[in-house]
């Protein structure tokens, strides 16, 4: 199992980090339609900017965010708060551990619930993005799965808090 | 006080209590923020939690899909690139090209790289960590004092916060919705001082003790020109990132990624040449943004839920309200704030305690100051609410980070320390403790005179 998942997180992660080099290289163009307008208008012309860059950026960040949730629960890269917990006795640490993975778990069940019923509203509301009118649920989808994914690997470190606690 | 406000403290209690138990910080948030409404709506019948549930339809959606935070994952991409790249060691193997040769210059170029790297890494641990692989080995290599060098090192992480494009800075701008181009502008001078302070502490430890920085032999003449002309193309890229910011020609997200644009294209470059970017550099880089950014955006999440639950509660209002009629002076509450942060500062990320703490702290500073419209004439802290804004993220920023190197348990002396096998904590911190020293007078300059940082963004706006 935990093959698998690691695979499908990182994979999440690194679709995530796509999208954003997809951002990159929009901006790049932009940026480069910007400065050649300013040299075209010296000679009397113009050349335009992407239109709807902002949309763009807006729901790609969206549904790269979203994607990079199960790697940083894999890497447990969730930033706690490390003063007092590390002085416990191991059983009360591993126990504590458990918990906090398991209300994980649950938070990422009941965002996808509630992220998938956002998802059918929004695609039966028809509801597009302000400048490039694309409709906005598709851009709902990877955020769902990547939050069961998420549920998954909290799941998995649970069951594998006996062996594996970190100092 | 009413129940509400009674819940709504009772809910800050309980997010300390999971806090100290060691639950994510995104996950106590939000696991507050809904149960403090399903308290309230128990309290309070009109203010219903079924309503309350069904936002969450759209709420992580709105949350993430926004336009201004897409600032933070390119950042922190740019930061890891620059890493992957190992742009870290040509800016401390240029600075040292420049200053090598003076004594105590090489843990000067150290300090230097530090400021530079932790500008674009964001993190203080990461850059105490990079800058600490790349320079030690070199400064033990001139036999350099350990404390000096460990010291200067720890210390040196700490200067990236101010230094654009900082993401604690971008951060703290979003939580207080003021301009991020203002607040690069603001840490201008600040920053500067801090380097010129810190240069200044190892100038004078050298001049007493010559024999704790031994003098290195100078680098050959190909050498020199070699590491010059590696340094070039990162302070350009840098340069145009925070010059392109600063002067308006660029807003943030655009900034960020033609920063991340250009170091890509070069380290792939460099690639031709030896060394630079290659696929698994670019695959480790990803991952890693992907690591910090889910951290900083769960919390940034959880933040926005918590919002919600004390903003229903009207526990900031009151809280204000306490800090008010509690017969506390202003400047003793901000003084009080400022130490909080720097204790809270010795057991957490900068990013996270600004995300946790600044929410609270700020709603209370604006009523203290004169509530929203004040005017700088009558206000108790002599600005208005744009200024208050400007200059507490200033001297926030600073003392989060002071935190690290904080004895007996500062962050970053932990990992400097790890890193120098041989040198005892006891001496890292003894070699910090000039540098903390310096930083201590830098935040009382900037509360005795608010304009070092407040000067720069009137002049350049005009």
């Amino acid at each position: 199992m935990r093959p698998l998942l690691e695979k499908l997180a990182a994979g999440s992660a690194l679709l995530g980090g796509l999208i954003l080099l997809a951002i990159v290289a929009v901006t790049a163009a932009n940026a480069g339609a910007f400065a050649l307008d300013r040299v075209a208008r010296l000679l009397g012309g113009t050349v335009s900017g992407l239109p709807g860059y902002e949309d763009f950026v807006r729901l790609a960040v969206g549904a790269a965010a979203l994607l990079f949730f199960p790697y940083c629960q894999l890497r447990r890269g969730h930033v706690a708060v490390d003063f007092l917990v590390g002085r416990m006795p191991p059983p009360l640490r591993r126990a504590l551990e458990a918990l906090w993975l398991l209300g994980t778990a649950a938070l990422a069940l009941f965002l996808a619930y509630w992220m998938a019923l956002g998802l059918a509203e929004t695609r039966a509301d028809g509801a597009l993005s302000r400048v490039l009118g694309w409709p906005e649920w598709p851009f709902y989808l990877p955020g769902v799965l990547a939050l069961l994914l998420w549920a998954a690997v909290a799941l998995l470190q649970l069951c594998e808090t006996d062996g594996d606690v970190r100092a | 006080m009413s129940e509400r406000e009674l819940i709504g403290l009772a809910g800050l209690a309980v997010l300390f209590l999971l806090l100290v138990l060691r639950v994510p910080v995104g996950l106590a948030m939000v696991a507050v923020g809904i149960g403090g409404n399903y308290a309230l709506s128990l309290a309070a019948p009109y203010l219903r939690f079924e309503p309350y549930l069904k936002q969450f339809k759209t709420l992580l959606w709105s949350g993430l899909a926004n336009y201004e935070l897409s600032v933070v994952p390119l950042f922190i991409l740019m930061g890891y690139l620059a890493a992957q790249a190992n742009l870290s060691r040509d800016l401390f193997q240029g600075f040292n090209a420049l200053v090598g040769r003076f004594r105590g210059g090489v843990v000067m170029a150290a300090v230097g790289a530090c400021a530079g790297f932790g500008a674009v890494c964001g993190s203080s641990l990461a850059t105490a960590s990079t800058m600490g692989r790349v320079a030690l080995p070199e400064l033990r290599r001139l036999r350099y004092d350990p404390r000096l060098a460990t010291g200067s090192l720890a210390a040196g992480g700490v200067l990236g916060i101010l230094i654009p494009p900082s993401v604690a800075l971008v951060i703290y701008a979003i939580i207080v919705e003021a301009s991020i181009v203002e607040m690069f502008r603001a840490a201008i001078v600040p920053g500067l001082i801090a380097l010129v302070f810190f240069l200044a502490v190892i100038a004078l430890l050298v001049r007493r003790k010559p024999e704790i920085a031994p003098a290195a032999e100078p680098m050959t003449g190909a050498e020199r020109r070699r590491a010059l002309l590696r340094l070039l193309p990162v302070l350009a890229i840098f340069g145009a990132v925070v010059l392109g910011l600063g002067a308006g020609l660029f807003t943030p997200t655009p900034a960020a990624g033609v920063g991340v644009f250009a170091i890509l294209v070069y380290g792939l470059l460099l690639r031709r040449r030896g060394g630079g970017l290659d696929l698994h550099g670019l695959r480790k880089a990803l991952l890693e943004t992907a690591v910090t950014s889910g951290m900083i955006y769960f919390i940034l999440f959880g933040a926005e839920v918590l919002k919600g639950f004390f903003s229903r509660a009207g526990l900031p209002a009151a809280l204000a309200d306490w800090a008010g009629s509690g017969g506390l002076e202003p400047w003793t509450v901000l003084i009080l704030m400022l130490a909080i942060l720097i204790l809270l500062g010795c057991f957490m990320e900068s990013l996270a305690m600004i995300l946790v703490v600044v929410p609270f702290f700020w709603p209370v500073l604006i009523d203290l100051n004169g509530g929203d419209w004040v005017t700088a004439e009558t206000a108790a802290f002599g600005m208005d609410t744009e200024a208050l804004k400007i200059w507490f993220g200033i001297l926030a920023l600073i003392v989060v980070e002071l935190g690290l190197i904080t004895p007996p348990v500062g962050l970053n002396v932990f990992i400097i320390s790890a890193m120098a096998r041989g040198v005892a904590m006891r001496d890292v911190f003894r070699g910090v403790m000039p540098f903390f020293a310096v930083e201590l007078l830098r935040i009382g300059l900037l509360l005795a005179v608010p304009a070092l940082a407040l000067a720069l963004p009137r002049l350049l706006s005009g």
